[in-house]
């Protein structure tokens, strides 16, 4: 079994001047090197979750474990924590900040208190690594959509975090940043990088994630292998999530008799073509 | 802005020391305003349009049309200035407003003109250096210079947000505008509150979020990034000595 890197217990936390609960007992535990995607609709504790994940919110009750131990919230620890947890916001607009791309991706890098050389070397290697250096001069403001998240996913990456949460990567990217940005988030994978990602896209969390966890109203409604979670409807229902096209394609299919039932479910189209041309 | 903006980045003088740039276009400046010599500032005048439009590569109607906007304002000073109001006319021209003259002579004409080659001078030696310098660059000479670090990152911040807010005032316009919201002038005034309404939120919320931002990064209160440096050139140092050697000359002639 692989080692748990983060392990929420209990959490409860709610915004300045809101009742509400944000995170209701949220209680889940995270693997090392695993790809995880968040499901649930909008205001069900995604991005709070992550934000805490990260230090930025603390929780009113509950503990947030990393490597076995509890977050501590003193400078150091805070400091210690950000550079194991990375985040890339949903918006870029409000993560980028610098006049310039070059200037953008150091900046993480020299508040960790690497050298100066050293830190050249990093952010020249990272935007050699994602095909970014043609706009290293660039303001961000001058810079699309796609760009802006690429260079936004290099900000965390130069930090060699252990841990990189994503909040919704692939909104309004064009197909060709979505491309980018997928061939981004297999090199963490491949590095061993934890990766954590909130989704509404639940055909690419089937295919890509090797845990889904679903969320809904701050609570942890389920979590474990995709093809589990997305074969029960009533968890879908309750989450207000749809079934993957995928699997009701295949579930047609086997009701027609075309494909033997039984199967283990195909994790995306792909999948499912090989399967229907396996004996042809 | 924007399009100051743009050609900075797209300068064939972007990559010339920004210490060079700045004491050029200052140390010119300082000349123009304070000899007040009409030689020099229509040769500044000249040199700094020829030079941002061919070393510079600013496209000429884009230059011209940045000129415009203080030809107008300077040009109504200069008026003002040119004329005079007084009871007895003077040579050039007067109109009579009771036992009033609005009226101008050569003297006070002469004035106006300086006044406004002086101001178009040395506002395109500011050109000069904002069109062919990036902002980047500009705040990097200013922490080399020891200004306070509180006022570079702030400038910073809100050169970012001005585009920031920028884009999210364009897109409430437009969609006021699809619902026409600037049917009349009433509506007009209305809309526009609530635009204005809606930046002050929207600057808040991100100015929150950014915070945020940062901090996932480890800020710590200082903004600390890498700056890329252009080192200085021998043969552009002895460019602007004799350019300014020049100026100085023509201030002489001038007297």
């Amino acid at each position: 079994m692989e080692e748990i890197i983060l392990k929420a217990r209990n959490l409860k936390f709610s915004y300045e001047g809101s009742r509400q609960l944000a995170l209701n007992d949220f209680s889940l535990d995270i693997r090392r090197g695993t790809k995880v995607a968040f499901v649930g609709s909008n205001g069900s504790g995604k991005s709070t979750f992550f934000l805490c994940c990260n230090g930025i919110h603390r929780p009113g009750s509950g503990t947030l474990y990393y490597d076995g131990k509890p977050v501590d919230y003193s400078r150091k620890g805070l400091l210690d924590l950000r550079k194991k947890v990375g985040i890339v916001f949903q918006d870029p607009d409000n993560q980028l900040f610098s006049a310039s791309v070059y200037q953008e991706i150091s900046f993480g890098l020299l508040n960790l208190g690497v050298t100066k050389t050293a830190a050249k070397e990093a952010v020249e290697r990272i935007m050699e690594d994602m095909d970014i250096g043609s706009y290293r001069e660039k303001p961000v403001h001058a810079l699309s959509g796609g760009q802006k998240k690429l260079v936004s996913i290099a900000d965390v990456l130069v930090m060699e975090p252990e841990i990189v949460i994503m909040d919704e990567p692939y909104s309004f990217l064009d197909p060709k940043h979505t491309r980018l940005v997928n061939q981004a988030v297999d090199n963490m994978s491949t590095k061993g990088i934890t990766v954590i990602m909130a989704t509404h896209d639940v055909d690419y969390a089937l295919s890509w994630a090797d845990e889904v966890v679903v969320l809904h109203e701050g609570r942890v409604l389920g979590q474990g292998p995709p093809r589990e979670i997305f074969s029960d409807p009533a968890l879908l229902h309750t989450a207000n999530l749809t079934r993957p096209a995928v699997m009701e394609l295949y579930d047609s299919l086997c009701q027609k008799g075309i494909l033997k039932q039984g199967l283990l479910a195909p994790k995306n189209m792909e999948e499912l073509f090989l399967e229907l041309t396996k004996n042809r | 802005m924007i399009t100051i903006d743009r050609f900075s980045y797209h300068s064939g003088l972007r990559y010339v020391n920004t210490g060079e740039k700045f004491a050029f276009s200052v140390i010119t400046l300082v000349l123009c305003v304070g000899s007040r010599s009409v030689y020099l500032a229509v040769f500044v005048l000249l040199a700094m349009g020829i030079l941002t439009i061919k070393k510079g590569k600013i496209p000429l109607g884009g230059y011209l049309r940045l000129l415009s906007v203080p030809v107008a304002f300077l040009g109504m000073n200069s008026l003002v200035l040119g004329t005079s109001i007084r009871q007895t006319p003077l040579e050039v021209f007067s109109v009579r407003f009771g036992t009033w003259y609005l009226t101008a002579g050569r003297e006070t004409i002469c004035y106006g003109i300086q006044i406004f080659v002086t101001a178009m001078a040395a506002v395109s030696c500011l050109y000069f250096l904002s069109c062919n310098t990036t902002m980047t660059d500009i705040f990097v000479l200013l922490r080399r210079w020891k200004c306070p670090v509180l006022i570079v990152e702030l400038m910073l911040l809100i050169y970012r947000f001005i585009f920031v807010l920028l884009d999210r005032g364009q897109a409430v316009a437009a969609a006021q505008k699809s619902r026409l919201g600037n049917r009349d002038y009433r509506t007009g005034i209305h809309s526009f509150g609530q635009l204005i309404s809606c930046l002050f939120i929207s600057s808040v919320k991100r100015s929150e979020a950014l915070f945020d931002a940062m901090e996932s990064r480890c800020y710590d209160g200082e903004i600390r990034v890498l700056e890329e440096e252009y080192p200085p050139k021998r043969k552009e140092i002895f460019g602007i000595l004799a350019f300014e050697l020049w100026a100085c000359f023509l201030i002489w002639i001038g007297r």
